[in-house]
């Protein structure tokens, strides 16, 4: 991707425009950093059962954390997707050069972007509460960019499709809550042996959100366990792969 | 097809933003045929037939204009052009590519200012201008100098550093038709250019499209439903009604074909209409009236010599029948060809549209 390129030039375009909407930026990240704060609150004492990894509850609940923000904070791309459907800028777009995955793809890395950093303000706040982060600052930061590849290729690609299909910011919004839904079905707050019903525990196996969780969780916990990173990686590249066929069947769809 | 030589002029002190524009803008040549359509067809996934196996040909540097009613298919019909509708049957190459195998070499070759305005009201106009003439390919350097250049043409400089979310109905079209331009295309689509645009507004609009024509020999290609738009602007207009081109030529010779001139005789709207249906018959029966067409309590009648039959038919009219409640003599217009075409009057097939 070079500097001229249409990915690039709508990356920036949208990298630009954040900042002049501030409600995306004001209101995606505190209601993440309060549950975050509430959620260890309340389940601190998850900490004193047997086998616990770790003393401190945020250090715990942190990776997850990061994925309540990376993965339904990406559905914002198709939410401006569709808004550019509604008021006609999209087919501007499309009287240039431009493809149609340039545009999806430019809006979504500027999302990657923002969601990184929107990230590093949860791990930072954890840092805040007395966690550590057993990989260090590289290890954080790779933390970051399975969460927010994550985001990508699940939740953005899901939505975006969505937004090409309807071409209606309302019908994206209306999917916000299965972003919830992939995390909570996982380890995130307490480990695999303390859940009980054997149904949830072969929900939480196949739920691809549970190995990426895992990977970043051993990346603030434990250390480097590439075993972990690599399969994290492989569930990424899979999921990419399976939406390709999704979103190149919604591709005509924009064209009336 | 289309080849293009860089001209380079001077640049002179007193020179507007158009002039400055068309100094340093490829002058287009190229070979006969701008656009080519054969037996192009649309129908929509609800059954509509929007446009029903047309055919035509744009010369490279002519003014074509799509006029008719709403709902006509000109929008259609343009954007099948524009690479943004998906024909169902039929073939249309522009500047020498198929617009459904070519669709990324064609707009390379276009500029497109839709009916429905596409601008992204975050940016400011100058940045929308920017990134719309980088996504062109233009370097940053050249976009920004063309983006003031095309503000200052469409008399938008003041509100370059303004969002176009803020912009005036009037402002939005205007900027929607800079963007059309920045890279000074060879091929320019309009669709409803002028609509909703103030008189003054709309001239400037007409005198810069007419420059960018002679001066660059740029091919336009424009819908409209207003007659004098067409009439001024236009070399050869498509009458199109229905999904079908009902007539073509130059707007002379459209006029030219529907004969001599036009006597309009007007009835009182009360009037029943089995009166003037029975007048038109006994009109149509006279061998100096060359067709009439009835709408709403009016009716057009062709004539060779309006000024010569008119009062011979008056007097008939008074004594047999019933005298209008006025009478006048027209030139045929471009609205005189629809009704003559379709049956119809524009305003009947909007109101069918709406």
């Amino acid at each position: 991707m070079n500097a001229n390129s249409p990915t690039w030039l709508l990356t920036l375009r949208a990298l630009v425009q954040f900042p002049r909407n501030p409600m995306v930026l004001g209101f995606s990240v505190p209601p993440v950093l309060m549950m975050f704060v509430v959620f260890g609150t309340l389940f601190a004492a998850v900490r004193h059962l047997p086998g616990f990894p770790t003393d401190n509850y945020y250090e715990y609940l942190a990776p997850a954390a990061v994925l309540m923000t990376t993965v339904p904070g990406i559905a914002n791309s198709a939410v401006a997707l569709a808004t550019d459907f509604q008021n006609g800028y999209l087919y501007k777009l499309l009287t240039t050069p431009a493809s149609i995955g340039s545009i999806m793809l430019g809006r979504l890395l500027a999302d990657g972007v923002r969601l990184f950093i929107q990230g590093g303000a949860v791990l930072l706040l954890a840092l805040a509460l007395g966690a550590q982060i057993a990989t260090g600052f590289a290890g954080a930061l790779l933390m970051l960019l399975i969460g927010t590849l994550f985001g990508i290729v699940t939740f953005g690609v899901l939505t975006a499709n969505i937004a090409l299909k309807t071409k209606d910011p309302a019908a994206v919004q209306a999917v916000f809550p299965m972003a919830f839904l992939l995390i909570f079905l996982t380890t995130a707050y307490q480990t695999e042996d303390q859940v009980e019903s054997g149904v949830l525990r072969a929900i939480i196996d196949a739920n691809p959100t549970e190995y990426v969780l895992r990977a970043m969780r051993e990346l603030m916990l434990t250390g480097y366990d590439w075993d972990a990173i690599g399969l994290a990686f492989v569930v990424i590249l899979g999921l990419g792969v399976l939406g390709l066929p999704l979103t190149i069947r919604n591709y005509r769809s924009v064209y009336r | 097809m289309t080849a293009t030589l860089l001209e380079h002029r001077r640049k002179t002190p007193d020179q507007s933003p158009l002039d400055e524009l068309l100094s340093a803008a490829p002058a287009t040549a190229g070979g006969p045929d701008a656009i080519v359509v054969d037996g192009l067809a649309k129908r929509y996934p609800d059954g509509t037939e929007a446009v029903r196996g047309i055919s035509f040909s744009v010369g490279t540097g002519e003014v074509y204009g799509i006029l008719g009613p709403n709902g006509a298919g000109k929008s259609t019909t343009i954007g099948i052009l524009g690479t943004l509708v998906l024909a169902t049957a039929g073939r249309a190459t522009v500047a020498g590519f198929d617009v459904a195998t070519g669709a990324r070499d064609v707009r390379r070759h276009v500029g497109f200012a839709m009916q429905e305005i596409g601008i992204d009201g975050v940016a400011t106009g100058i940045e929308f201008l920017v990134l719309q003439g980088r996504l062109h390919g233009l370097s940053r350097r050249d976009a920004t100098r063309r983006a003031h250049l095309l503000l200052g043409l469409v008399d938008l400089e003041d509100a370059a550093n303004q969002r176009t979310g803020e912009y005036s109905g009037g402002m939005k079209r205007r900027i929607d038709l800079a963007s059309a331009l920045i890279h000074l295309p060879p091929i320019l689509f309009l669709d409803e250019p002028t609509e909703g645009l103030d008189p003054r507004a709309r001239a400037a609009i007409w005198e810069t499209l007419e420059r960018l024509n002679a001066e660059l020999r740029m091919t336009i290609v424009l819908s409209t439903h207003y007659m004098e738009e067409a009439d001024r602007l236009c070399g050869r207009i498509g009458i199109i009604d229905r999904g079908l081109i009902v007539a073509e030529g130059s707007p002379a010779e459209l006029k030219a074909s529907i004969g001599g001139q036009t006597l309009s005789l007007h009835y009182a709207p009360d009037s029943p209409a089995e009166l003037l249906s029975r007048v038109r018959a006994a009109l149509l029966a006279r061998d100096d009236v060359l067709a009439v067409v009835a709408t709403d309590g009016h009716l057009s009648v062709e004539v060779d010599d309006a000024a010569g039959v008119a009062p011979e038919l008056l007097r008939v009219l008074q004594h047999e029948w019933a005298a209008p409640e006025a009478l006048s003599i027209k030139q045929p217009t471009l609205e005189d060809v629809y009704l003559r075409s379709t049956g119809r009057g524009f305003g009947e097939e909007e109101e069918l549209a709406a």
